[in-house]
């Protein structure tokens, strides 16, 4: 039985897009994040061992692995929520637009507004689906109730569910299902304009319809946004992303685009997780 | 099982008789005479009024002082200084206090308060209550932030909020419900204190809403009332604590409600 072939196939139709959209591109894009020699640390335990990779400027980089290769901590990285919680560091460089966001002079809350994250678990806002989009922008910008509005509505648009709560605006953002909930917080990252989405297993709490759905917003955000995936799933791997890291035991294994690293990998490990034999 | 239901049967027959002779009691005496009038000499006509406004003066001071001071430790200890050596310190140092005897608080505020004035005040009767408000109320807020989920910390984080307006704008909403709950419940359990009220606040026969004198409350009267030989300040003693208990069981009420409403959401 050949599973690499049968994943493949799965893969088709955004691989010919892939295809499609990477001929008619010339070069490299440009990079917009590039680690460097990072190392983090829980305490003592060191979860990532000198990673080194590029994330690309409006491309889709998944990164997937095994549980506790260290995926989700690199993703914490580089909005640097790791650093809510004492004991928890990083060392090395992470350079968003050349400058190190790893530096201690880096303003945070900034960062944070460029590179917005999406949990695993769907996090709406104890309020209202109007405020849980409004009240982020108000914190960056001093807006007009119609420009609150319309961004409201533009993101609401973007996040591919403002058919769905038009009409309840002022209903609490906790009375959505599962799937709306996260395009909610996935409406309530892009309100903020942000450079680079990180989204950490978004898909892992939903079922397959809102899985497909999010999946297909991933696909119409990476015009404008740099996007970085966590996922444990393979094929979402394959069918959203352009590149595709894989980790294990905190190392970075391989990165390459996704075509190449789901059909002719390079490391033995890479292959034998691809095709199901450990993971 | 047959011994747990015994015991249940018999705690629960205590509480019913209490609060069946305390109905019994207290309920034929309940006139508006009650709300209106001043607590009478013996043998005269009266009702409660000036010990019904004490109450609820001493309350709202206790509460005043009392819910900042508990909800910003609380908060601190939650949010702040979660990993903080003085977190530790505070919450064994409040565990003691909420379990001190009210009577040693009413002590000490007598020491600080009462001796070095040369007079019980009202206000003396406040800082006692906010005293047993104090650890009621941090403790709650610091359990009801906790059980925040860290998810909705970190993705509030996430947008580039200061930690400031998270607790303000997440925190506090999600934990709202058990928040003021607590509160209720610090109210609930002061309402009915009477040793810290014996040595800062005493007691006061006539209408008075100065707190820097004596002044009546609730659990006080009840106490000087029923202890005395006259049937009729016994009658009104009754009635004083059938007010206190609805009104507890009105706030106990109300907290659950509240706090059953706060986990659906």
């Amino acid at each position: 039985m050949n599973s690499i072939a049968s994943i493949t196939n799965m893969a088709q139709p955004p691989m010919t897009t892939l295809a499609g959209r990477s001929s008619d591109k010339t070069g490299k894009p440009a990079e917009k994040i590039l680690i460097r020699n990072l190392d983090f640390y829980y305490g003592d335990n060191r979860a990532l061992k000198s990673v080194n990779v590029p994330l690309y400027d409006r491309r889709v980089s998944a990164f997937i692995g095994p549980s506790g290769c260290g995926k989700s901590t690199l993703l914490r990285v580089l909005n640097r929520i790791y650093s809510l919680y004492p004991h928890q560091r990083a060392e090395g460089e992470v350079l968003l637009d050349n400058g190190n966001i790893l530096d201690p002079g880096q303003d945070l809350n900034l960062l944070r507004a460029r590179i917005g994250m999406v949990f695993q678990k769907p996090t709406p806002f104890p309020m209202s689906i109007y405020e849980n989009i409004a009240f982020g922008v108000r914190l960056f910008e001093r807006l007009a109730r119609a420009e609150i509005d319309a961004r409201v509505e533009s993101a609401l648009r973007r996040a591919a569910i403002w058919d769905e709560v038009k009409d309840k605006l002022e209903a609490n953002g906790l009375s959505l299902s599962g799937g709306q909930q996260q395009r909610l917080c996935i409406a309530g990252t892009v309100a903020l304009r942000p450079e680079v989405i990180l989204l950490d297993e978004p898909c892992s709490a939903l079922d397959p319809i809102s899985t497909a759905k999010i999946e297909e917003l991933i696909d119409e955000l990476k015009d404008d946004y740099t996007i970085v995936i966590v996922t444990h799933n393979m094929q979402q791997a394959a069918r959203v992303s352009d590149y595709t890291a894989f980790m294990y035991l905190g190392e970075l294994v391989e990165f390459d685009t996704t075509g190449k690293m789901f059909t002719t990998p390079g490391d033995r490990r890479t292959q034998d997780y691809i095709t199901g034999r450990f993971g | 099982m047959s011994l747990s239901v015994t015991a249940t049967v018999v705690g629960l027959g205590w509480l019913v008789l209490i609060l069946g002779s305390l109905v019994f009691e207290g309920v034929s005496g309940v006139s508006l005479a009650v709300f209106t009038e001043m607590t009478p000499p013996p043998g005269a006509d009266g009702g409660l009024l000036n010990p019904i406004v004490g109450s609820l003066m001493l309350t709202v001071l206790a509460v005043l002082i009392g819910t900042p001071i508990g909800i910003m430790a609380g908060t601190y200890m939650a949010e702040y200084g979660k990993y903080a050596t003085l977190t530790v310190v505070v919450r064994f140092i409040n565990d003691i206090l909420l379990s001190a005897p009210s009577i040693v608080v009413g002590l000490f505020v007598y020491e600080i308060l009462v001796a070095p004035l040369g007079h019980f005040s009202g206000w003396a009767g406040g800082v006692a209550l906010a005293l047993i408000v104090i650890p009621v109320v941090l403790r709650t807020t610091e359990d009801m932030l906790s059980l925040v989920p860290k998810e909705l910390r970190e993705s509030a984080t996430a947008l580039g909020l200061p930690l400031a307006r998270v607790i303000r704008h997440v925190s506090y909403r999600a934990a709202r419900a058990g928040i003021i709950t607590g509160v209720l419940l610090a109210i609930a359990r002061i309402s009915g204190e009477t040793a810290p009220l014996l040595f800062t606040a005493l007691n006061n026969q006539f209408f008075s809403t100065n707190l820097n004198a004596p002044i009546s409350s609730l659990p006080v009267v009840i106490f000087q009332f029923a202890l005395s030989p006259y049937a009729d300040w016994q009658k009104l003693a009754w009635i004083g604590a059938l007010i206190i208990t609805f009104a507890v069981l009105a706030l106990s009420i109300t907290a659950r409600a509240l706090s059953a409403s706060g986990k659906s959401s």
